[in-house]
């Protein structure tokens, strides 16, 4: 696998963020917060109209379009910002850029953008490469 | 513009877990269907675990964390940031501990939130060698609206 600086990486897309994952996720993370779980509360709480997706699962889909760019690489390190909330039927993309690279660490800068390139994650991910 | 009054004073507070948390194969195949893609065969678990195993091993739930920080949970905590560094890959169906404390709690204000606290942890995950694995640090924004 060979990268170079400027490389773009091939995005990772989610058509339709799933309500039911969301369920899911509250079991993996054992955290049944219902703005993840009942819209009722969500938007009791003024924070929209559908059930907001964990931030952890949205880290997962960059990690994904990671592990996807660069077969059989393993992430070495990874920092996410978490910009806005990502809602349940929302379309989503995984994308990045190869910043440095050097010997088998591949830096990147990455990103997660909701429906019309809303970011929701910025951040930056170094993976080492066969 | 008045001064606010100080945040709890949290640094050092322990988060060290005494469960052993261990990634089910089962568990890691339907935590990567539900992020679209299928489970690696080589006994590899999903990255994203470094978050999952953290939060749920260490030493006090996320209600737990908030109440030290005398902030209700049902307030709503916001994910800020998440920093992981891996030392080697996570593994399905092997044993592992967390370890780790609170780093800070720094009070501002926020032309969004009124006033914020934020907080900053930092956890450590350890195979049943005792070798670390892996250490994560996240930081939360913690609304307080009630001071603004």
């Amino acid at each position: 696998m060979s990268a170079a600086v400027g490389d773009e990486l091939k995005l990772f897309v989610v058509e339709a963020v799933s309500a039911k994952a969301m369920k899911e996720w509250a079991v993996f993370l054992r955290d049944p917060n219902p703005i993840h779980l009942d819209v009722a509360v969500v938007k009791a709480k003024g924070l929209g109209e559908r059930v907001i997706n964990q931030g952890p699962a949205n880290v997962a889909y960059v990690m994904n379009m990671l592990l996807a760019a660069f077969p059989a690489c393993r992430i070495a390190r990874m920092d996410s910002r978490f910009v806005d909330n990502v809602y349940a039927g929302e379309r989503l993309e995984a994308g990045g850029t190869v910043r440095a690279v050097d010997g088998n660490a591949v830096q990147c800068e990455v990103w997660l953008r909701a429906d019309g390139g809303r970011p929701v994650i910025a951040g930056t991910a170094t993976v080492l490469v066969e | 513009m008045e001064a606010l009054p100080p945040p709890p004073d949290v640094a050092g507070v322990s988060l060290d877990g005494t469960e052993i948390y261990v990634i089910t194969a089962a568990e890691n195949a339907a935590l990567c269907a539900s992020t679209g893609v299928e489970a690696a065969q080589d006994g590899t678990a999903h990255p994203v675990y470094y978050y999952i195993a953290t939060q749920v091993a260490m030493g006090k739930t996320v209600a737990g964390v908030c109440e030290t920080c005398e902030f209700n949970v049902e307030d709503g905590p916001m994910m800020g940031s998440s920093g992981v560094v891996f030392q080697t890959p996570l593994q399905v169906d092997l044993p592992y501990r967390v370890r780790g404390e609170i780093m800070g709690l720094v009070r501002k204000r926020s032309k969004k939130l009124g006033v914020m606290d934020v907080l900053t942890y930092r956890l450590s995950l350890y195979d049943a060698a005792g070798a670390e694995v892996l250490q994560t640090e996240n930081v939360w924004v913690l609304p307080r609206r009630e001071l603004a």
